[in-house]
């Protein structure tokens, strides 16, 4: 009920610390009733100065600390920053090297799309999914374990090339992996786009058109669900994607529904690119060496995380230490989506909104 | 060769604008340009519809690396659009002694995160940016320290 003698709104904060929201962030929103009618949001929490410090340190010291700033997708730090040092210094890594970088990727792909699977059912009450996939994660896990030795920061890269090299027992139990997660995959986008009670949470909620996203600028699975066809793994193919090309998966939905849908589908299409990439694992050298000291030059470097475009401006300046490290990650610009999105919804469907576009705060607060 | 054609086009759009043009990496497009150039040129990549807003990215430049630069010194702002595998990176540059450039939240909203990082990161004053507050720093950050200039070392501790 509006007073109008108050011109004041009414302001819910949500956050740093708020049961529904595990991750470090402050929001705003300003409520009409149950109506959403402004979003601001306060990120920092977590802030641990990552560019400034990756100023003071070599380049294979760099790589491990950006390997840091994310927790989920970690290795497409690690990957942006060794292709990035590659550039500045003019070498290139071998081709295996390449493809192992990418199998790496896509398996990071399905982990983190699939946590995302789970987070984002959780959020829409519905658990039981969101156990099933994180049972389902653990695959992927175990297999990047087996293959890295981690589970988390597999640090696989190093500046000119690969640690690990891909056994033939390592490929088996990929394979075996997949076949098991394509079903699933058959599985969830079924129950994601049948089940009445889930589709009631998801179905025309947070509608982002195709005019509104070109204008928002969001990136990855969030801008692909509203039917823009951006991927940087098509649009500038990197390491081993220039040999083993991904299918753009796009969705029309603009919704909440269909930002599962293409999720789902990406997992599919990575499973399709894994299987592709062991059968014709190229031969070879795993790394080539890079000088310490890296002249003068300026790069950027583009990377498809798993929520979309990764970006890092890269300046050398002579010595073994950059000059200057940008990241800019996928979630800061999904946010600025979310922010213009949230007017006009109800107050309970934020969380969903929210988690639609899988933000990952530790990347914000690199 | 689309990726040569969407170089062009926006080789095209800003000539009028530029200072000068290069092309530091097959597939990026350098454009300098002067401060208050800098809204009419994102407006027109915008107008275009080329591409989108990918980052800013600030880098400080204090004044005995760079010769030429301002006397104090600058911060050189980075404007890159990214069209497909094409980059188009507009670069002003903001002196010490008067760091202020435009907001360009009124052509594209989705720019307000990157300014406000801008401004409390690296001391570059958005004139007219609509949300001014913290984004990443604590709240009790002190006035006036920008943690990505090349001469922040770290706070004092008392």
């Amino acid at each position: 009920m509006e007073n109008p003698e108050s011109p004041q709104k009414f302001v819910v904060p949500i956050g740093p610390q708020h049961p529904a929201l595990k991750e470090p962030a402050h929001f705003e929103f300003s409520v009409d009733g149950e109506i959403v009618t402004g979003a601001s949001v306060r990120l920092g929490y977590v802030h641990r100065g990552i560019e400034k410090a990756a100023e003071a340190r070599n380049y294979p010291q760099g790589l491990y600390l950006v390997e840091r700033v994310c927790g989920i997708c970690s290795h497409v730090h690690a990957l942006s920053f060794a292709l990035g040092t590659e550039k500045l210094a003019k070498v290139v890594a071998p081709p295996r090297a390449q493809a192992i970088r990418v199998l790496t990727s896509e398996l990071e792909r399905l982990h983190s799309h699939m946590l995302w699977l789970g987070v984002a059912a959780h959020e829409g009450g519905f658990d039981t999914l969101f156990m099933y996939s994180w049972r389902d994660r653990e695959t992927v896990m175990d297999l990047l374990e087996q293959m890295t030795g981690n589970r988390v920061n597999y640090s696989i890269n190093i500046i000119g090339g690969v640690k690990q090299d891909v056994s033939d027992e390592i490929k088996t139990a990929i394979l075996k992996g997949m076949d098991f997660l394509e079903g699933r995959m058959t599985h969830y986008l079924t129950v994601v786009t049948t089940d009445e009670t889930f589709l009631g949470r998801t179905r025309d909620v947070g509608v982002m058109t195709r005019e509104q996203a070109e204008t928002l600028g969001p990136v990855g699975p969030t801008a692909r669900a509203s039917g823009v066809p951006i991927d940087v793994r098509v649009d500038s193919p990197y390491a081993g994607y220039v040999d083993f090309p991904v299918n753009l998966i796009v969705d029309d939905g603009c919704d909440l529904l269909a930002r599962f849908v293409v999720r789902i589908k990406e997992m599919q299409e990575s499973i399709r690119l894994i299987r592709e990439i062991l059968d014709h694992l190229p031969e070879g050298e795993l790394a080539v060496r890079v000088p310490r000291r890296i002249p003068e030059n300026e790069i950027i470097q583009r990377v498809e995380a798993p929520r979309g475009e990764l970006f890092y401006y890269m300046k050398s300046n002579g010595t073994d230490m950059p000059e200057r490290v940008k990241i800019r990650t996928p979630s800061l610009c999904n946010w600025a989506s979310v922010i213009n999105l949230a007017p006009g919804y109800k107050l309970a469907d934020m969380p969903m909104i929210l988690a639609g576009i899988d933000p990952c705060f530790s990347c914000n607060d690199r | 060769m689309e990726l040569e054609t969407a170089l062009q086009s926006a080789e095209t759009l800003l000539q009028p604008l530029a200072v000068e043009i290069k092309r530091p990496e097959p597939e990026r497009v350098d454009v300098y340009i002067t401060l208050e150039n800098l809204k009419p040129a994102v407006q027109t990549l915008v107008d275009a519809h080329w591409g989108y807003l990918a980052a800013i990215t600030g880098v400080d430049k204090p004044a005995p690396a760079v010769a030429g630069a301002a006397p104090d010194g600058d911060v050189e702002v980075l404007y890159t659009f990214a069209n497909g595998g094409a980059l188009a990176t507009l670069r002003v540059r903001a002196p010490y002694t008067d760091a202020q450039i435009p907001t360009i939240c009124d052509i594209i909203p989705a720019a307000t995160l990157f300014e406000r990082e801008l401004i409390e990161m690296l001391g570059v004053d958005c004139i007219g940016t609509p949300d001014r507050g913290h984004l990443i720093l604590p709240d009790e950050w002190p006035e006036g320290v920008y943690p990505l200039r090349k001469s922040f070392t770290g706070l004092n501790q008392e």
